[in-house]
């Protein structure tokens, strides 16, 4: 009873701030509120659900979100654990180099995409210019569908990677030294070492960076609105992107909220799965540890 | 310690008034001079600063005209306009705005019916096929500052007359590629954006069909019409006349294409003609301005485009912004636009102008052009449907889908958006 009285404030604070948005989102996916109802909101049923499955749109950037977050989580995940280890290491200047490789995360998004676009710019970019210089073709990185996302990505990790080397420099640094220590004296090699006692304790880090990141990844707006504004041929269109268009260039909120409410099943959906198979790979690993 | 923080704070106190009494005197002495302001696309806020300067001096000590300069692409414009008035805040008296857009505006009561402004006359004066895409369920909304329509560019070197029909456009293609004359016959704007709708729209009426009835909200693309467009353009990247690339080719690309003498025939809107007849120019004198092709018997169709003014409903200066609108859109700064800045003009008395026929001949090709003008589905939700439209049209040009194919599925998501929004199903 009293436990459920101490959790009240929090349980009222998370439903206002989530529960009541996603209510709400919720009814107006099953109205047509757009500038055709003069912002009224008129029932229409499933129409907007029916549009949605048949939204061939929606199901390029949902399969394009997916590209870019798995691309650019997976690729900080792994330089941001090289970073780490490195920035663990004792050395002169520590402090100095660990604060300034946060630099590009301090950066806001706008400042930095904005950079990138223009590094990445045809003709005038540096890019471009290096290799025109060279005599090559001009590259047109950010005019191409199948480089564009790539841009997008490698933006990304430019930025991001700091974070999560900071996530896993944290956890590197609650790893006990005589577990090392003991590792040195049975004799096992560093790379062993690595695997049987740095990954394995390090693991909680990783998931929480990789869940953070992941969540932030599927969101993405900004970078992609200023990089690219989707384009070329919505190549690089996100879903938050996508919700953004329809209700404030299209006026059309109906089908703006069924976006947010049909990609946040999605995602619940993906995650369940996810969660469910390192369940169950956790636990035959478990099971074989105990063989 | 002490007195130095009190020192420091009579210091800021002070510095604040004289801050707050500097900004309100010139409101003070301004307040006789109604201040307006416009938000016009860079290119536009460019043009016009002669013709700006020059109103401001007309109307000195009574009105001043403050252009706000915004992006250069039409779709960040509309961005802009649309996320400050959605918050109900009305930034600006006067927004200058693509065709397009109107309904959408229109319907979402952002803007003011200029009915009591403009009569009978006013409209009269306008150049045949300019007095279109102004209105919107009956009211006018929109002035137009310039016309833009799509034009059939030809080689006069390479033939005598320009096709008329999309057969007549073919043969002689194939005619002059056989004869090893030009490596292409007709070239165009193929990538998936809003120029592919525009050459579509030309067609499909071309064809004697309809994209979008807006009296019935029916559409038209999967009947006969809307396939036989779609099947026309994609044979033409088939069997060689125009060149595949076509399919990433916007207006600077065509142009390019055409300009360097590699094709007969281009559809591109009439800034091309002043860029074709440059000193540098490897086609210069050797090129003829036609409507578009169409079947016999039908009338030939150039999709509008054009850029007018609007007032905005929260505005508190509508008169004075009537005025600069006046101003801005009258035949002599019409003029000046056009021989200064290659605008088409959208008054009448500029065509008729025998001075100005004499210097530039191509205008009563341009007039002619004007009066075939047609519309892009007049509706607010025409973003979406034409956003539908390029995909199924860009699949099919590929090569990825049938067109019969992809026209259906145009027309089935269209229909679905339709429906969603809460338009009425037809």
């Amino acid at each position: 009873m009293i436990l459920i009285a101490l959790l009240l404030p929090s349980i009222i604070f998370l439903g206002i701030v989530f529960g009541f948005p996603l209510l709400s989102y919720l009814w107006l996916s099953l109205h047509a509120n757009s500038v055709l109802t003069s912002f009224r909101s008129i029932f229409n049923g499933w129409a907007n659900w029916n549009r949605f499955i048949h939204d061939y749109r929606y199901w390029q950037d949902f399969l394009q979100t997916i590209r870019f977050s798995v691309a650019s989580v997976g690729i900080e995940l792994l330089l941001g654990l090289i970073i780490a280890l490195i920035l663990h290491r004792p050395m002169k200047f520590r402090g100095w180099i660990r604060s300034s490789s946060l630099i590009p995360w301090a950066l806001p998004t706008t400042v930095m995409a904005l950079g990138w676009r223009w590094i990445f710019n045809s003709p005038f970019g540096p890019i471009d210019q290096f290799t025109t210089a060279l005599g090559a073709q001009s590259l047109n990185i950010l005019g191409n569908p199948s480089t564009a996302w790539i841009a997008t990505v490698y933006s990304d990790v430019w930025k991001t990677t700091p974070f999560v080397a900071l996530i896993l420099l944290a956890g590197l640094q609650s790893i006990p030294a005589d577990l090392y220590e003991a590792c040195r004296l049975e004799g096992a090699s560093a790379s062993s070492c690595f695997r049987r006692i740095t990954l394995p304790l390090l693991m909680p880090y990783i998931g929480l960076a990789a869940m953070f990141r992941l969540a932030q990844a599927f969101g993405v707006f900004d970078l992609i609105q200023v990089m690219t504004g989707g384009g070329p041929a919505s190549s690089t269109e996100s879903i938050a992107l996508y919700a953004y268009l329809n209700a404030l260039r299209f006026l059309d909120f109906g089908y703006g909220a069924t976006i947010i409410i049909g990609s946040f099943i999605l995602l619940s959906i993906l995650v369940a799965s996810c969660w469910f198979f390192v369940h169950l790979f956790n636990r035959k690993r478990s099971i074989m540890i105990t063989k | 310690m002490m007195f130095s923080r009190r020192k420091f704070s009579s210091l800021l106190v002070g510095l604040i008034c004289l801050v707050a009494l500097i900004s309100t005197t010139p409101a003070l002495v301004a307040s006789q001079i109604e201040t307006i302001s416009i938000l016009m696309p860079a290119p536009f806020a460019d043009s016009t600063v002669k013709l700006v300067e020059n109103f401001n001096t007309l109307y000195k000590n009574q009105i001043h005209l403050n252009v706000i300069r915004g992006p250069r692409q039409t779709e960040s414009m509309s961005d802009l306009a649309i996320s400050s008035l959605l918050l109900g805040d009305t930034p600006f008296d006067g927004l200058l705005m693509d065709i397009t857009w109107l309904p959408k505006y229109a319907r979402a009561g952002w803007l003011e019916g200029l009915d009591p402004y403009f009569d009978e006359t006013d409209i009269a004066d306008l150049a045949s096929g300019a007095e279109k895409g102004n209105d919107f369920e009956g009211t006018l909304y929109r002035w137009p500052l310039v016309a833009d329509m799509g034009l059939l560019f030809w080689r006069t070197d390479l033939m005598n007359t320009p096709p008329k029909t999309p057969s007549e456009l073919v043969s002689i293609s194939n005619q002059l590629q056989t004869q090893g004359k030009v490596p292409w016959g007709y070239v165009w704007q193929g990538r998936q954006y809003e120029g592919l709708s525009c050459v579509y729209l030309e067609m499909i009426d071309g064809f004697g069909g309809d994209w979008f009835d807006v009296n019935n909200q029916s559409l038209g693309l999967n009947e006969v019409p809307g396939v036989e467009a779609a099947q026309w353009l994609t044979d033409l990247i088939e069997t060689g006349i125009s060149p595949r690339a076509v399919t990433t080719f916007a207006e600077p690309e065509a142009l390019r294409n055409f300009q360097s003498g590699e094709s007969a025939f281009m559809r591109n809107w009439p800034y091309a003609w002043a860029e074709l007849q440059k000193q540098d120019s490897p086609v210069r004198g050797k090129i003829g301005i036609s409507t578009m092709v169409s079947l016999p018997g039908v009338e030939p169709a150039s999709t509008l485009g054009s850029w007018g003014f609007t007032l905005l409903r929260g505005s508190n200066h509508k008169d004075a912004v009537i005025k600069a609108i006046k101003y801005l859109t009258s035949a002599e700064a019409q003029r000046v636009m056009f021989i200064e800045h290659g605008y088409t003009p959208t008054v009448k008395a500029l065509y008729e102008d025998l001075e100005l026929i004499q210097d530039y001949p191509h205008l009563a090709l341009l007039s002619r052009a004007l009066n075939n003008a047609v519309l892009r589905p007049e509706t607010p939700i025409y973003a979406q449907i034409s956003d539908v439209l390029q995909r199924s049209l860009s699949a099919s040009l590929t090569g990825e889908e049938k067109p019969k194919l992809s026209m259906n599925r145009a027309d089935r998501s269209s229909e679905q958006i339709l429906v969603a929004a809460g338009g009425t199903p037809s």
